[in-house]
């Protein structure tokens, strides 16, 4: 009786568990793509090491892909998803470009691709500030 | 003379050894996440803290007895393996996260994943427990973690509004997100009342065979640091709201974390950080493991002493060899110290009542204090505080699990 009681109640707690919503996953999506921003100035400026650098881009753009598609995947957005989905991919691709960039030590061309990825974060910005509820 | 020494040290120690890898990591994700709104969370911490930790000292030096010891004797070995239990699961959770610090540390600075960090990280505090004396854990481990004070240069630096930081010193409404207000608040309280730092204080006022004519001294290293190190979360708090909530990054993992003082400080930053962390963790990890043994060798009446030699108190020795490989394992294994260290500290918060109450009925014994016990400003403070971070605890922690 006891483990039934048990496994109800785990039953009940883990359908009560449920996944960020669509706002929250974008909030993430920002932050990560706000990392790897910081990330670039403070390598540029030559005071964070290379591999931290690195394996830090690296790891915004693991995360962002793993995001990006969780949020593309649920129900239909209430937001331009073909924008979304274009620029999440264009900025991914910045921030690879980065990680190898600082391997090549080519500071013009990393300092180039962290340009192009704040305007796409700006873009990001725009698209997440649409699905906030109006006041 | 030497005790206008033992007072500088004491206080200078309190300092350094304040801040380690829970208090960082709750700082900067309140700051991150609302800003100055939870610098109340922190403020209260502090004064609850000064206030057990002067009363840990208290004890000891009036009755010669350490919390654990007196608890036992006062409510009975049942009743202590209860308490022993809970703490015990706590304080091996937030060395798990102590130890990851470090290696997360090192993870920032050389590149290589901290699981690989687990077994060499674990050997030295292990050898140093081993080799070491009290004094040496105490205040080696605190002046080294005197780093952190540039989080305070850091904070200075950032040029924070003085007024809207005040404003945060009040309890606040959180908006739309409440639970995860509620989590972090509870976190901090947890990461700033430690239970480990009271049988750690209480143990070394034994240990340094504090008297009656070491009150006074009592009160102003606990005051006095305890002070200075609230102050220290605070500058982490105000360095995070004001180098990572405006580009919105919300803190996830510790690389995040890592990227605080490089806006402040752009030289320097990142390897004060790291070395703030690596410093601040080991003085934690130390701090616990002999905390833990205490415990144990206290409550089964063990010989115990971190200034005897191991063969000389062996299940005090064991006790803390065993612990440390333990904290090592899930380490190995990949297990997230951030996520360890906001369980952790959330479960601290959960579980206050199991040490703290007791604790405040022994504080109330005449047997125990005679002249010296406990007024109602210390036992209302203490009991109002603790009941706070209980009801938060019990409804901000299934709050966060159940949101994800």
């Amino acid at each position: 009786m006891r483990t039934k009681r048990l496994l109800a109640l785990s039953i009940v707690l883990i359908a009560a568990c449920k996944s960020p919503t669509p706002d929250e996953q974008m909030d993430s999506i920002q932050s990560w793509l706000a990392t790897a921003g910081l990330v670039g100035e403070a390598w540029l400026r030559h005071t964070t090491p290379d591999t931290y650098s690195r394996q830090t881009l690296e790891l915004s753009h693991e995360t962002l892909l793993q995001i990006s598609s969780d949020l593309l995947k649920s129900p239909p957005l209430p937001l331009d998803s073909t924008t979304l989905d274009s620029v999440l991919t264009r900025s991914r691709g910045h921030i690879d470009q980065m990680a190898r960039l600082i391997e090549a030590r080519d500071v013009p061309d990393f300092a180039r691709q962290l340009d192009s990825l704040r305007a796409d974060q700006k873009t990001v910005h725009a698209l997440a500030d649409s699905l906030k509820p109006k006041q | 003379m030497k005790k206008i020494l033992q007072l500088t040290l004491g206080i200078i120690t309190s300092v350094g050894g304040f801040l380690e890898i829970g208090s960082v990591v709750t700082a900067v994700q309140a700051g991150a996440a609302f800003g100055y709104q939870l610098l109340w969370a922190i403020l209260l911490g502090t004064v609850c803290l000064i206030f057990l930790v002067e009363m840990s000292g208290r004890l000891s030096a009036v009755s010669k007895h350490t919390i654990v010891d007196a608890m036992r004797e006062r409510f009975g070995f049942p009743f202590f393996s209860i308490v022993t239990l809970g703490i015990v699961i706590v304080a091996f959770m937030v060395l798990v996260a102590e130890l990851g610090g470090i290696g997360l540390s090192l993870q920032i600075l050389t590149g290589i994943g901290f699981p690989w960090w687990a077994i060499p990280i674990s050997l030295v505090v292990w050898l140093l427990m081993w080799k070491g004396t009290f004094s040496l854990i105490e205040n080696v481990g605190s002046l080294l973690g005197l780093v952190t004070i540039s989080f305070v240069v850091a904070a200075v630096e950032l040029n924070p509004d003085w007024s809207s930081a005040a404003h945060g010193l009040l309890p606040t409404a959180s908006g739309d997100q409440k639970a995860k207000y509620g989590f972090i608040a509870v976190s901090i309280l947890g990461a700033s009342i430690s239970p480990y730092l009271m049988y750690f204080y209480s143990s070394g006022a034994i240990e340094g065979e504090w008297d009656e004519t070491y009150l006074a001294m009592n009160r102003i290293i606990s005051g006095f640091g305890m002070s200075f190190g609230g102050l220290l979360s605070m500058a982490v708090l105000i360095c995070a709201a004001l180098a990572l909530q405006p580009r919105g990054i919300d803190v996830d993992k510790f690389e995040q974390v890592a990227l605080l003082m490089t806006t402040a400080l752009p030289k320097w930053g990142f390897f004060l950080f790291a070395a703030s962390m690596l410093f601040a963790c080991l003085g934690a990890a130390l701090e616990i493991s002999l905390a833990i043994s205490y415990f144990f060798a206290q409550g089964f009446g063990w010989n115990w002493s971190e200034d005897l030699s191991p063969s000389r108190d062996a299940r005090f020795a064991f006790t803390y060899t065993i612990i440390i490989l333990l904290a090592a394992v899930p380490l190995l294994f990949g297990v997230d110290p951030i996520k360890v260290t906001m369980m952790s500290m959330a479960l601290t918060s959960a579980t206050l009542p199991l040490a703290i109450v007791p604790f405040l009925f022994l504080m109330n014994d005449p047997i125990y204090l005679g002249k010296h016990r406990n007024g109602w400003i210390s036992n209302s403070v203490v009991a109002i505080i603790i009941l706070i971070s209980f009801v938060l605890a019990v409804i901000s922690i299934p709050l966060e699990i159940m949101g994800g």
